[in-house]
Parts: C-alpha cells; structure tokens; sequence
C-alpha cells in the first residue's frame, strides 16, 4: 500500500549569492581572513519548510493551499524524493509520478514523439515499454500529427497534455502535481479529472498543488495551508480555503506558470 | 517523476547510510545502460540534427588537424612525417576524448539541471552519460585509424589488447573524473573554466603532438604525467611500438586515487547536489 510519511521534516536552502559560488573568493577570503574576499562569507539559508508533519494513506487527495513562496512546491519536490530534508524523517512507500514543472526538462529541438521516450525513461520505464502504449499515450494528447513536430512548436496546452499524458501512462501510486495543471482548457481538465478518478479509485495518492479553489475541491478531499514553510491549517479543502483569505476572491487570476 | 526507489527511508539525522545510497546510486544507475544510452544517442543527434554528414563532422574535423599538423610539424621536429603523423594523429585522437572527458565532466549535473529539479534518478546516471557519448565521438575518430593502418603500413601486435584496456581504464577514470569534477562545479560555477584553461597548457606540455624522445635527458618529467601515460596506453599498441613502461602503473595509481576522492566526495555530498543545482 502506498503511504508518505514525513516527521518533523525541514528544508533548508543554501543561497549563494555571487560571490560564494566563486571557488576564487572562497579561497581569497580563507587567506585574507575575509578582508578581500568578503562576500563569501555571506551564506544565508531559507528555511523553505520546518516542522512539516504529514501523515498520507492510500486514497488520499491532499490539495496544497498557499501563498506564493509558502512552500508548496518545495514539499512536493521532498515528496518526489528530489530534495533530501535537512532535517527530520522522510517515508514512503510506491511508485511516484510528478508532475512539477510542465515544459523543464523537455527537450525542445525533439519531437513530440521523442520526448515521450525521453520523459518515460527518466521515470525508469524502458523505451520499448513506453513504444508499446505509444498510440495511448498519443491518443490521450489529441495531439494528432503534431507528435511528430518539435515540441518548440507546441503551445502551451498542448506541453501540458504530452506530460500529464506520459506521467499518467503508467499508473503511479503516488501521482504529484504543481499548479501548472491549471493552465489546460476545460476539455483537458475533464479528461485528465476522468483518468484521475480511476487513478485514485485504485487507492492510490493524489497531492496537488493550485491557487484554483474550485479544481482543488472538486479533485481533493484533504488540504494543508502552507504559510512561510509552516502547515498553519488542516482539514477539509473547504476549511482550509476559507481559512485562506488572499486570493480566493480571484482563484484564476493568479498567472499560472506554465510554459512561458 | 518516478523514483528509483520505490521505497524510501530518509533520515537526515543518520548520515552513516551515505556510503550504501552513494553505491547504490552508482549501480542502479549502471544497470540502467538503455537509459543512460539512448540519453547519450540522443545528444548526438540533436548535436548533428540538420547537418547531412552528421557526427561525421567530427572524423573529418579530426583528419583535418591531422593533415594540416602532419605537413608542418615533422619538419618542426625533424621527424620524418611517415612516423610522426600516425604519432600525431592517435596523439590527437585521444586527447580529444581525454580532453572532453573532462571539460563535459564538469557541466555533468549542471548540464541536466532540469532533470535533476524533476525526477529523482541516480545521479550517476548524468555521468554515465556524458562519458558514453564522449566515447561515441572518439568511436566515429576511430574510424580514421585503420586509414592510418594501411595508409603508413603498421604491422600491429598482441599488446592490441592493452589499447582496448587502456579505453577500459579512461572509462573508468571518466566516471571518476565527471563525479569529482561534477560535484565540484555544481556547487563553485569558475571551477569549469579553471579546468578550460588547465587543460590549455596541458595540451602543450604534455607529449601529445610531439615526441617524447625530444625531452632528451628530462625524459621523466614526460612519461610521469599521467595523461602522456593515458595516451601512451592507447597510442603505442595502435602505433605497433611497446608501451612505455612507467605508463600502466602510473595510470592505474592516478586512476586508484582518482576514484577515491570521487568516491568520498559523492558519498558526502551527493544530497546536495539538487540544492546547490
């Protein structure tokens, strides 16, 4: 059975501005005692997340609520095992699929056709698996004679349809997605919600990131609010909407960043 | 997107575990080898898409440098070209993967920044790639040295087969160089033109293009360097000639020690190679 658990997790940023990336000033300041290479020294962390305790069974859609900067991508980049917590304990069990950011990581001189064998192996699966559900995969895409384009071609919806086609190919038993999602017209959002439900009715777990309100209660059935790296809210994605008062007035109005 | 464990038990608080996730990375990414290889085919034709010779640009590039340095230096060296070129050209050909070993090494995880912020993959993979389509370049070099073979008529011999170790051990000492380096310019950006800029001067004190014999009494100071010796193991069994005899040992010490300090320094930071990216 899937699960995630995380206890007491924190992650902590290094920022490194200019000066620190440069091995040069590094070694300047170790022996000038920081007379000269000065800027080195200033090293700030952000503590992106603290004291994040979750608790994910399987059947769980978990909604992500937050201001810009609150942390949600980060805790689903230490969900899909990308970021090691600085601290704390991180668990899980079952095959993750995410769906972080739409366009990065595509390869845009490639075809259609060629990033989805290139995107399926960095989920590990073997291109020959992935040739086998190729017309599927293209099927779900609607992308038609596109596929054989270079994906600089493509718009934006239709980056969003290659990659949530591909992620969701193979059922993943932990499905993870950022806020870009949004960015698909009405008619991909009803076919992705379709293969949604049957994904999840296979008990498996959803963790969604979006500043819609009604896409997250309409997909989910629990939320966090994220504030500054902190869970401050629980519950129901009702609730934690309510108890989130900046942009529900106006959930699409957030620019969503797709593939810009 | 799909992690490579299913299963993970991550706590930051147990450090004693780098050691086994750093093996396991490098050998779960090396039993990947359809991934780690069609990623390096796939840089090679997006590299030569649109061009009709394709990778082919790089033997001619190749032959091109050979023929233009054949004409001039031996009479530079006072060698006669019939010896000299064949020298130069293997001399050239495996600097180049030498050479690019290291220059690619160095952008081995920045250079799959985007993939390393999206799916947990071994990281050794990024290395493994590099490595591999560096080795698919100096293949499409290789094709001008049965060329050379016939063309200046060199009876080849049973210490073949050490050539074939010598790419064996630069493989190995590619993985080695890719983590070290790899880590080391994720983590401070001026360490890849540093290293440009070493290799520059390399490339001229070290006897690749002209004779080792031309050291004289200092003779020592060339077959110690490691990368004489790295091109030597290749060069001479290809040239019909014995291997110089410093050359194994100081390779394979250089290789030993290379692997160490790539190993500990993978171990100790592979976690953070997705912050510093």
């Amino acid at each position: 059975m899937a699960f995630i658990h995380l206890d007491d997790v924190a992650v902590e940023f290094p920022i490194y501005s200019g000066g620190s990336r440069s091995l040069r000033k590094l070694v300047l300041s170790a022996t000038t005692q920081g007379n000269i290479g000065k800027d080195a020294q200033d090293r700030l962390a952000v503590l992106a997340l603290s004291d994040i305790d979750l608790d994910l069974r399987h059947g769980e859609r978990l909604a992500l609520i937050g201001a810009n900067g609150a942390g949600k991508s980060t805790l689903l980049k230490v969900l899909a095992g990308i970021y090691q917590p600085t601290r704390g304990r991180f668990r899980k069990s079952g095959r993750v699929s995410a769906l972080l950011t739409s366009s990065v990581g595509l390869i845009p001189d490639a075809t259609g056709r060629e990033n989805i064998l290139a995107r399926g192996m960095y989920m590990d699966i073997h291109p020959r698996e992935m040739r086998a559900r190729f017309d599927e995969i293209v099927e779900f895409t609607e992308l038609g004679y596109h596929i054989d384009m270079p994906v600089r071609t493509y718009s934006s919806g239709m980056v969003i349809r290659l990659c949530f086609a591909v992620a969701t190919a193979f059922p993943p038993d932990i499905l993870l997605m950022d806020e870009w999602l949004a960015a698909g017209d009405a008619g991909f959002l009803a076919k992705a919600r379709q293969r949604m439900d049957g994904f999840v009715a296979r008990s498996n777990i959803l963790v969604l990131a979006s500043h819609s309100m009604p896409l997250l209660e309409e997909w989910c059935n629990r939320a966090i609010l994220l504030e500054s790296g902190h869970i401050v809210a629980a519950g129901t994605v009702a609730e934690v909407a309510e108890r989130y008062q900046g942009p529900i007035a106006a959930p699409a109005a957030e620019p969503v960043a797709a593939s810009a | 997107m799909v992690s490579f464990a299913d299963t993970e038990d991550r706590d930051a608080a147990a450090p004693s575990g780098r050691t086994a996730i750093a093996l396991d990375d490098l050998f779960g990414g090396f039993r990947r080898y359809w991934m780690w290889g069609s990623l390096a085919l796939q840089d090679m034709k997006l590299r030569y898409r649109g061009s009709i010779i394709g990778p082919f640009w790089v033997t001619i590039s190749t032959l091109v440098m050979i023929v233009a340095m054949g004409f001039i230096y031996p009479h530079l060296f006072h060698s006669p070209p019939i010896s000299y070129i064949p020298y130069l050209g293997l001399g050239l050909i495996v600097w180049q993967l030498i050479s690019s070993l290291i220059t690619e090494g160095c952008a081995s995880f920045t250079a799959a920044d985007s993939i390393i912020q999206q799916v947990p993959i071994p990281f050794s993979i990024h290395v493994y790639r590099v490595v591999c389509r560096n080795f698919m370049v100096f293949a499409h070099n290789l094709l001008l040295v049965p060329l050379g073979i016939v063309a200046f008529g060199i009876t080849l011999h049973w210490n073949l087969i050490e050539a074939l170790a010598g790419c064996a051990v630069l493989a190995l000492n590619g993985v080695a160089v890719g983590l070290l380096l790899g880590i080391l310019s994720t983590r401070f950006r001026d360490i890849a033109p540093i290293v440009a800029s070493f290799l520059q001067v390399a490339f001229f004190v070290t006897p690749i293009f002209w004779p080792i014999e031309a050291l004289g009494g200092y003779r020592p100071i060339g077959e110690l360097n490691p990368l004489f010796c790295a091109i030597d193991v290749i060069r001479a069994p290809l040239l019909g000639v014995p291997i110089t005899s410093s050359s194994w040992p100081v390779l394979l010490g250089t290789t030993a020690v290379a692997c160490a300090f790539a190993f500990a320094m993978f171990a100790r930071f592979r976690s953070r190679i997705a912050y510093w990216i």
